[in-house]
């Protein structure tokens, strides 16, 4: 059944509007030639021009970048190790309580992760800066590449890792040449939600910062304090765009992706099909 | 023509390639392998045959190594092989689920362990392509496992166990997902190939038909013990007890009381019926509880009472079961057993005689079944 009412089609309208609407006008009025922020003057580029000009703004959408990098690195280790271990280890003492513990981070209020890294960190004397908020992610992130590919890894075939033994991998070998590759769709796609995380995180980053590095959501957050002007609204745009595009890619990856590995993957272990 | 038969579990100088010696594995509670022993001889096809749950996965698991015993011994070679690691042992297996890899092509599953161990990247081609040519498959070299039918990835599974020229080739229902022509098919292929290469093979399986074809000798197992250890011949002809007789193919079984009179046992079964005579393989008490088994295909139909026979049964057919080739009479006997007889379908079916309830005659002789305990 799926006949048009005029009822689906407002709620739909009204859903999307509600979502999106505010972002609509945020483009829009990057593209405004005025500098007035709610006056329309006609279209423009020449925000995203200063933009690129704004010292200020570079330095810190180059810190941002490398923070993003790094703990999404970082991330993606820890968290696909994690998985590996918790999907493997089949049962012992404490396994709900330890993948209970992976994703608790999930649920925590941000602030309040925030504030623990901060107190750890000056509790051991750490110098805050581009590296705590590399930590700071790290931690967080780590839990959303856990469970994109401990999903994936609760599908694998062990029988697959046997095999690698048997024929004469070490454990690591075989996790190496013949699982990394397989769950390299999820691995992937797990390191781009990090990355992207990461950019738009505003909470954690205030927390864990120092004067030293200042990423794009703090900039954006302390320049609007002081009013909203169009480079703000053409910055946005710009990360609206990045974030739209990596979680786009990481989505499409590891559903098509993995569809198509794990399809291969059953016509390699089943004989007929 | 002075053939030498291979028998070398019967030869006390052979060496066993494998021995398990008082072997128990338990999982928590419950016991998989029960003080299990076992010799394995070089280059034999030895099938280990039960129903599922019985062991005999756990027994193959124990030898690549994903298992260990929880006591007791397993020797390759005369080599404990205790906590050595499934990468270090000169045992491969063929999975179940084939286990192919599915990012790499039907070549690189061959080199696969071949790399592990060697970097003459001559020397593995020369063996992958050894072993392409063994499997017949030089034409998918280059294809991924999943763009090859069931049997092909059948036999590159096989390749990839055969080519590191195991001492012993672990096979886990190598068979049980082909379908049943390919499968016999397959069966022959397998022969073949353990003939070849010479290598010893273990089978698991749950296919009676499948261990009877190609193994030198089987392992019947229940509940993690070995009921019986023997050629696929004695297995079926002299079965040691009613759990063999009866998980192998089909089977008559009679319950009694014996009498012996010299090498010959008289079986009174049943109020009112003639007696059966067996012939004892071990010296069987007067008036002890036995079993009298026999095969079908052992039992003589027909509808004209034969004249001067020992072992004479009539009946009433209830039921036949028409197979092609063979037909099987399901007979009911004076006290209301069944008792199944067959008999080769020689004649189209037309020119055939016995029908449903017919008065019919059975008869067979003296040393075509077996005497089982109990």
């Amino acid at each position: 059944m799926r006949r048009f009412s005029w009822f689906n089609a407002t709620s739909l309208t009204l859903g999307f509007a509600f979502l999106y609407l505010p972002m609509v006008i945020l483009v829009i009025y990057s593209f405004n030639a005025s500098k007035l922020v709610t006056v329309w003057a006609g279209f423009s580029t020449k925000w995203y021009g200063e933009l690129l000009q704004n010292e200020d703004f570079l330095d810190a959408a180059w810190v941002t970048i490398r923070v993003a990098f790094f703990s999404s690195v970082l991330a993606t280790v820890l968290g696909t190790m994690a998985a590996t271990v918790l999907v493997r280890a089949g049962r012992f003492m404490g396994r709900g309580l330890f993948s209970g513990m992976i994703y608790a981070p999930l649920v925590m209020p941000e602030v309040i992760t925030g504030l623990s890294l901060l107190l750890l960190f000056i509790g051991i004397g750490l110098d805050r800066g581009v590296f705590t908020i590399v930590l700071a992610h790290t931690t967080f992130a780590m839990c959303y590449v856990s469970v994109v590919v401990s999903s994936r890894l609760v599908s694998f075939d062990k029988s697959l890792e046997e095999a690698a033994l048997d024929l004469g991998c070490t454990p690591f070998q075989a996790f190496r040449l013949v699982t990394l590759p397989i769950i390299a769709p999820a691995v992937i796609s797990g390191w781009l939600l990090a990355f992207t995380l990461s950019l738009d995180d505003l909470v954690i980053a205030s927390f864990t910062t120092g004067p030293s590095a200042t990423t794009l959501p703090i900039k954006i957050f302390s320049a609007v304090r002081l009013g909203v002007s169009p480079e703000i609204n053409a910055l946005s745009t710009i990360m609206i765009s990045v974030v739209t595009v990596g979680v786009i890619t990481a989505s499409i990856l590891s559903k098509r992706s993995a569809v198509a590995q794990q399809r291969d993957e059953q016509a390699a272990t089943q004989a007929t099909g | 023509m002075n053939q030498k038969v291979f028998a070398p579990w019967d030869d006390p100088n052979q060496k066993p390639l494998i021995q398990f010696q008082n072997v128990t594995k338990k999982f928590g509670t419950f016991t998989a392998i029960d003080d299990l022993s076992l010799d394995i001889y070089e280059r034999e096809f030895f099938a280990l045959l039960g129903p599922s749950g019985c062991g005999k996965t756990t027994m193959m698991r124990m030898l690549a190594g994903f298992e260990t015993p929880t006591s007791g011994t397993i020797r390759l070679s005369g080599q404990d092989l205790g906590q050595t690691a499934p990468n270090k042992r000169a045992v491969n297996m063929m999975f179940q689920s084939y286990a192919l890899f599915p990012h790499l092509s039907v070549w690189e599953n061959i080199a696969f362990g071949l790399k592990r161990e060697s970097t003459d990247k001559d020397a593995i081609a020369a063996r992958v392509e050894e072993m392409l040519r063994l499997t017949r498959l030089g034409k998918f070299a280059k294809r991924k496992p999943h763009q090859i039918s069931g049997g092909q990835r059948q036999r590159v599974a096989l390749a990839r166990s055969l080519a590191k020229s195991p001492k012993l080739l672990l096979l886990d229902e190598p068979l049980g997902a082909l379908d049943k022509k390919l499968r016999e098919e397959t069966q022959f292929e397998l022969m073949d190939i353990q003939e070849k290469t010479g290598t010893t093979f273990v089978i698991v399986t749950h296919d009676q038909e499948e261990a009877m074809t190609v193994a030198s000798r089987v392992a019947v197992m229940d509940e993690g013990r070995l009921v019986q250890v023997a050629t696929p011949a004695d297995i079926y002809e002299a079965p040691n007890s009613v759990y063999v007789a009866d998980f192998i193919g089909d089977v008559n079984i009679i319950e009694g009381n014996a009498t012996p009179n010299g090498d010959r046992v008289r079986i009174d079964w049943a109020e009112g019926q003639p007696e059966i005579w067996g012939t004892a393989q071990k010296p069987v008490a007067s008036g002890e509880r036995i079993s009298f088994a026999i095969r079908p295909e052992k039992v003589t139909i027909s509808k004209e009472k034969p004249e001067d026979r020992r072992n004479l049964l009539e009946g009433e057919v209830i039921d036949i079961a028409y197979l092609g080739n063979i037909s099987t009479f399901h007979v009911k006997v004076g006290n209301g057993q069944i008792i199944k007889a067959q008999s080769a379908n020689t004649r189209r079916l037309a020119n055939r005689d016995i029908t449903w309830e017919d008065r019919v005659w059975l008869t067979f002789t003296e040393t075509a079944g077996v005497l089982l305990e109990g």
